[in-house]
């Protein structure tokens, strides 16, 4: 496995905002990632950086081994759908799907026409006049048919009803599995995706805050229920991201409990359950910042 | 699945001749705004430019009655040789937005764009000039009514019918690019900046003129010099404007 992307200091300032503050990442080829964060934390910014729709401020960026900025050979093997694409006065649906093929080396147009017809997208009809969610249909259907070797979704599915994302997540991994390939998936839906991404990587405040595969981040925290006392005594020494407490009874949230930890918590007479990938990610970028942690009050 | 294995059968990466021929393509995907708006357009104000020169004939009683050049001077068409400036403005805005996120270079980009305008001027030129011939061999219309070799031009060659279509395109197109991707890059401000200045130099070179009491020479220039070459002064700064563009776009980000 070698690297695909590699970014070292990338940095993006407008004016006195830096959107993207020195990223630094590694990511392996194959697989569908996640980029979480919260909105204007700097995720679209990090893939128009990727993709050399963005011209840094500092710092270095490699994709397929190259920098990306003008430069053919990477473009055509990459594909970019965002959420904001614009495009010309006047163009339907059809339009589109006229003249994307002539980008994308690995377009399939059959799998486009089923796409079509999964999204039920009216073709005949201008782009602006859409909904929110069939111009996010007509971006998905292009960023899979295309079966660019890097792909980069972000918030493919604003604007889709719950229905229509279902059936993005299975037709993403039914064609994922037959035709392998990188894929970067931004998304305020967390749980919702958490079973598709292999890998996620939370920014926050234009910094890199989480990078971590997603096994060993579900994994990685647990929340604890149970009598005060308890729940204290048992808490103590360890990493606490978050706490609450009514009257009582107290809930903390502890990073880095081993199953044996976790069976002597029950044991303890303590409520255990895993932290969702969602939760976590709230705690990481804002939702915890209140909250004290234990190290800090130890 | 499917029989190919699209991953070990990838194409290599097409030539840059033909990425620039995709981004000329990508002009016409949809035909409407560049290539039938126009004509039609044209078409229509031709048509009614006809039906009033047929009713001032209809009222003076037949074609006699009139001055022989009373419909010989008309500007009807320069619209399109403005319209030109609009498609250029729109390619440097919606269309690149659209462009750059197909993953197509800026450079291919701008390069196969002014593929597409050259061959759209030369479109455009090769059908107004025929209209033009078709004028003349009836006379204007049988009414003496010139309305495709403008501004009293029925008596020059089609030739030079044909440059100055050409070349007044070309200059259109290349002032929208420039101001267009002006916009791009600075937005509102990068336009301020710009007609500010130009103001600032017109008003100079005026100045400057008239301080030197160079008028004349400057109407001798224009009343002597043949046609046909101050068509040919335009492609100066037809080619400066479009090197602005291109610079201006290189380092240009994508709204949205």
């Amino acid at each position: 496995m070698s690297a695909i992307i590699e970014t070292s200091g990338l940095t993006k300032r407008y004016g006195r905002v830096n959107a993207v503050d020195d990223v630094s990442i590694s990511l392996e080829e194959g697989g569908i990632h996640g980029l979480l964060g919260r909105n204007g934390a700097g995720k679209t910014t990090l893939m128009q950086l990727l993709t050399g729709q963005e011209f840094p401020s500092a710092g270095t960026t490699t994709v397929f081994g190259e920098r990306p900025l003008e430069n053919a050979a990477v473009l055509r093997r990459t594909c970019f759908i965002k959420e904001s694409q614009v495009y010309p006065d006047d163009f339907k649906g059809k339009h589109v799907l006229r003249s994307a093929p002539w980008f994308f080396d690995n377009w399939d147009a059959a799998f486009a026409e089923r796409l079509v017809r999964a999204f039920d997208v009216p073709l005949d009809r201008k782009v602006k006049k859409l909904s929110r969610g069939q111009r996010s249909a007509i971006g998905v259907i292009v960023g899979l048919a295309s079966r660019s070797e890097l792909t980069f979704l972000d918030e493919p599915y604003a604007g889709l009803d719950a229905v229509a994302r279902q059936r993005f997540y299975d037709l993403l991994l039914e064609d994922y599995a037959a035709h392998p390939r990188t894929v970067v998936l931004s998304t305020h839906l967390i749980d919702e995706a958490a079973d598709l991404l292999e890998r996620v990587l939370v920014i926050d405040q234009g910094r890199i805050v989480i990078d971590a595969a997603t096994d060993e981040l579900r994994d990685s925290a647990t929340t604890l229920v149970g009598r005060s006392g308890d729940v204290d005594g048992f808490a103590a020494g360890r990493e606490v991201i978050d706490r609450t407490t009514l009257g009582g009874i107290a809930s903390v949230t502890l990073l880095g409990l081993s199953d044996e930890d976790r069976r002597a918590a029950t044991a303890a007479g303590l409520e255990t359950t895993r932290v969702s990938l969602q939760e976590l990610i709230v705690n990481r970028t804002g939702g915890g910042r209140a909250a004290t942690t234990e190290e800090d009050a130890a | 699945m499917t029989a190919t294995d699209t991953v070990t059968t990838r194409p290599a990466t097409a030539s840059a001749a033909r990425r620039m021929l995709n981004v000329a393509r990508l002009h016409v995907a949809n035909p409407v705004p560049t290539l039938v708006l126009p004509v039609f357009i044209t078409l229509v104000i031709f048509g009614l430019n006809a039906a009033i020169w047929a009713l001032v004939v209809n009222i003076a009683g037949g074609a006699d009655n009139l001055d022989s050049n009373a419909f010989s001077y008309n500007g009807g068409i320069t619209w399109i040789i403005v319209f030109m400036m609009v498609v250029a403005v729109q390619a440097m805005n919606l269309t690149f937005s659209y462009a750059i996120g197909l993953s197509v270079t800026r450079r291919d980009y701008y390069l196969g764009t002014c593929l597409y305008f050259l061959a759209l001027a030369v479109g455009h030129s090769a059908w107004l000039t025929g209209m033009a011939a078709i004028e003349r061999s009836t006379d204007g219309w049988g009414v003496g009514g010139y309305f495709f070799a403008p501004f009293g031009m029925w008596q020059e060659s089609l030739a030079i019918i044909a440059l100055g279509y050409v070349t007044t395109m070309l200059l259109s197109f290349s002032i929208g690019a420039a101001v267009a991707t002006m916009w791009v890059r600075w937005r509102a401000y990068g336009l301020y900046a710009f007609f500010l200045g130009l103001a600032v130099v017109l008003v100079g070179a005026g100045w400057a003129i008239t301080a030197a009491d160079a008028w004349p020479s400057v109407g001798d220039f224009l009343v002597s010099t043949p046609l046909e070459q101050l068509f040919l002064w335009t492609l100066p700064l037809t080619a400066l404007c479009g090197v602005v563009g291109f610079l201006l776009l290189r380092r240009a980000t994508p709204r949205g």
